[in-house]
């Protein structure tokens, strides 16, 4: 197993009687997936030609596995050569094999090994209570904090690893937080999304291998090249929005004729992800396009974000959303009707005085 | 109170019995920037509260308010479709709801930057005093005063105290809210861009993290105006009807009919 991985990627791909024709595509369309430029695909095969496969440790918490089974569905580059050529998967819950204390050595194998070199990509949230998830008798956060401080770099994982997801969702039983709540000093980077995209996650992967680091984050932490806009930004409904012409109802005309789901509650305007352009499964289709309102699951706290199918606004610091005009023009009846009452005790009160006759 | 005197007329307060008394806040701050006023009656002045680029100011700021209202409303929650339900191509509804939004929005912030230089260039009834004790002193009275309680409220020819508050809650803090959040998602599609670094790069941390959350402060700080502008048109009223001062028309002409005693002088038998 450690001979393999000390072979480059091409290597690797030759090995497996994959031409260099075919190799070249694969570093292309990775350059593609990377959202760099056609004329940077030569460092990427460059890379590929000289770098050796990465170690990565994925470790799995509060989570459903979704991510992972987003992963293994990328089309662009394949999972099978993510997984044989590109990386070398030596701990996963979900893929390997091994099981039990052979799994867990495996995983001490590369701390003790691979020592800053490895990748750790993290799959849910971490519980703050202690003895809320324990794998193999040990605290996850040991595990974690252990396998974090000797990483290279961090890759979180889905919404639930880069701000708490469901998990952390109200009431929250087990205090989750996100990963980077127990880390310090290694670099991370957030690929947030319910799952995040297929293509995104090894693309992510794919950028570290060829530039040797993260790639650049935003303001949150995620990488811009994939979180750089909103759905909204690059909807393919976005023209029926412009033009005021909205479903009002699932089954309504609008609704036939794909007209912009955002008065049945679609997130696209406040949600950065990049659905719009990659889109899922191989690029057939994504929600919007399928007829769905975007649900804003790479958002933070989506989950405590309100309905799926209704507009509302947040109560800031809280997890209460609610209907703002319902609510705003209400409270603007409660104070007119405040005003009505007060008025009349203005002119009451004036009546008074002016018979007593002192004003002033 | 010797130098209350420098300027004669608006200083010292003169009782019916002739005795002067303490100041208000409004009276005895910056006398340097008293309003100018002319004798009309035996008994009343005539005094040039609101200054021109007050009043412009104010009209201005309706009328962006009035059209972000509805405007923001309509993107919120579109309560009207295009006409044409047709191809997107025929109409252009929430574009230009967004467009007159977006220009309006630019046009409150330009008038907001203004009236806050003219607080410093402008007569004493543009300015407020909150860092001062005998201010949240009068606040506290003229809150008695409107809950029909036992008060000392003196009068005041431009805004009480408890006015000035609720605009530097409403007019100030929420103008600065729903500026910066309105700026932070107009700039969303471009956060690239010099002018969404300006905003990106804090404003999502002040305001709850993520988008929807900014968003959400901006849709709730909306009403939150809409709200101050009925109480606001409301106590105008009021104070009109009170008083008998000319408020009301105050704001269209910048004069209000003012006793001769709270301008420090006495009434001519």
């Amino acid at each position: 197993m450690i001979t393999k991985r000390k072979k480059t990627v091409l290597q690797a791909v030759l090995d497996q009687g994959v031409s260099r024709r075919d190799f070249l595509k694969m570093c292309t369309a990775l350059a593609a997936t990377m959202g760099l430029d056609f004329s940077e695909s030569d460092k990427v095969v460059e890379a590929m030609e000289t770098k050796e496969r990465v170690p990565v440790v994925w470790l799995q918490f509060q989570d459903c596995t979704g991510c992972s089974e987003s992963f293994i569905r990328t089309t662009h580059p394949k999972a099978e050569s993510v997984l044989l050529d590109m990386i070398s998967l030596e701990y996963t819950e979900v893929l390997s094999a091994a099981a039990g204390h052979q799994a867990e050595e495996a995983m001490h194998h590369v701390l003790k090994n691979y020592k800053g070199e490895y990748i750790l990509a993290v799959e849910g949230s971490l519980p703050s209570e202690e003895g809320c998830l324990t794998v193999g008798g040990i605290d996850a956060k040991e595990t974690f904090q252990e396998m974090a401080a000797g990483a290279k770099a961090i890759i979180a994982y889905g919404s639930c690893a880069a701000w708490g997801g469901i998990p952390a969702a109200g009431p929250n039983p087990t205090n989750a937080k996100p990963v980077t709540s127990f880390m310090k000093d290694t670099p991370v980077m957030l690929v947030p999304g319910c799952p995040p995209i297929a293509e995104v996650m090894t693309g992510v992967i794919g950028h570290i291998i060829t530039f040797g680091q993260l790639p650049e984050l935003d303001h949150l932490g995620r990488p811009k090249a994939f979180y750089r806009h909103r759905i909204h930004d690059k909807c393919n409904r976005r023209a029926y929005f412009d033009a005021g012409l909205f479903v009002e109802s699932f089954d309504d005309e609008g609704s036939k004729q794909g007209y912009c789901l955002y008065k049945v509650g679609c997130k696209g305007p406040t949600t950065y992800n990049s659905c719009a352009e990659m889109r899922w499964n191989g690029g057939v289709s994504y929600p919007i396009q399928s007829g769905n309102p975007c649900i804003g699951c790479s958002e933070a706290g989506f989950w405590d974000n309100g309905p799926f199918y209704t507009r509302r606004a947040k109560i800031p610091g809280t997890q209460t959303t609610i209907n703002p005009d319902n609510v705003g023009l209400a409270a603007t009846a409660l104070t007119a009707a405040g005003v009505a009452i007060h008025a009349t005790g203005t002119v009451i009160k004036k009546k008074m005085d002016d018979k007593r006759g002192g004003g002033e | 109170m010797a130098d209350l005197n420098v300027n004669p007329g608006q200083n010292p307060i003169i009782t019916e019995t002739g005795k002067e008394v303490k100041g208000t806040s409004e009276t005895t701050l910056l006398p340097h920037r008293a309003a100018k006023y002319n004798t009309i009656t035996n008994t009343h002045v005539k005094i040039y509260v609101w200054e021109l680029p007050v009043r412009v100011w104010h009209w201005i700021n309706f009328i962006a308010i009035f059209a972000l209202m509805i405007t923001g409303i309509y993107i919120g929650k579109p309560f009207a479709s295009a006409s044409i339900a047709e191809d997107a191509y025929y109409s252009y509804l929430m574009g230009w709801a967004r467009y007159i939004h977006f220009f309006c929005a630019f046009i409150f912030t330009a008038n907001m930057i203004f009236r806050q230089y003219w607080v410093f260039k402008g007569n004493r009834y543009a300015i407020s005093h909150p860092f001062r004790k005998i201010f949240w002193v009068e606040t506290w009275e003229t809150i008695k005063f409107y809950l029909f309680m036992r008060h000392k409220k003196p009068h005041f020819i431009g805004h009480n105290p408890l006015a000035q508050l609720s605009y530097i809650i409403f007019m100030g803090l929420g103008s600065v809210f729903i500026i910066f959040t309105g700026f932070f998602l107009y700039f969303e599609p471009q956060p690239e861009s010099v002018y969404g670094n300006m905003f990106f790069s804090w404003v999502p941390f002040v305001f709850g993290g993520d988008s929807y959350t900014v968003r959400s402060w901006h849709h709730l700080v909306a009403w939150a105006f809409m709200g101050f502008t009925v109480i606001h048109i409301y106590l105008a009223f009021r104070e009109d009807y009170l008083q008998r001062n000319g408020t009301m028309s105050s704001i269209f002409t910048g004069y209000k009919m003012e006793p001769k005693k709270y301008v420090g002088e006495k009434d001519e038998k």
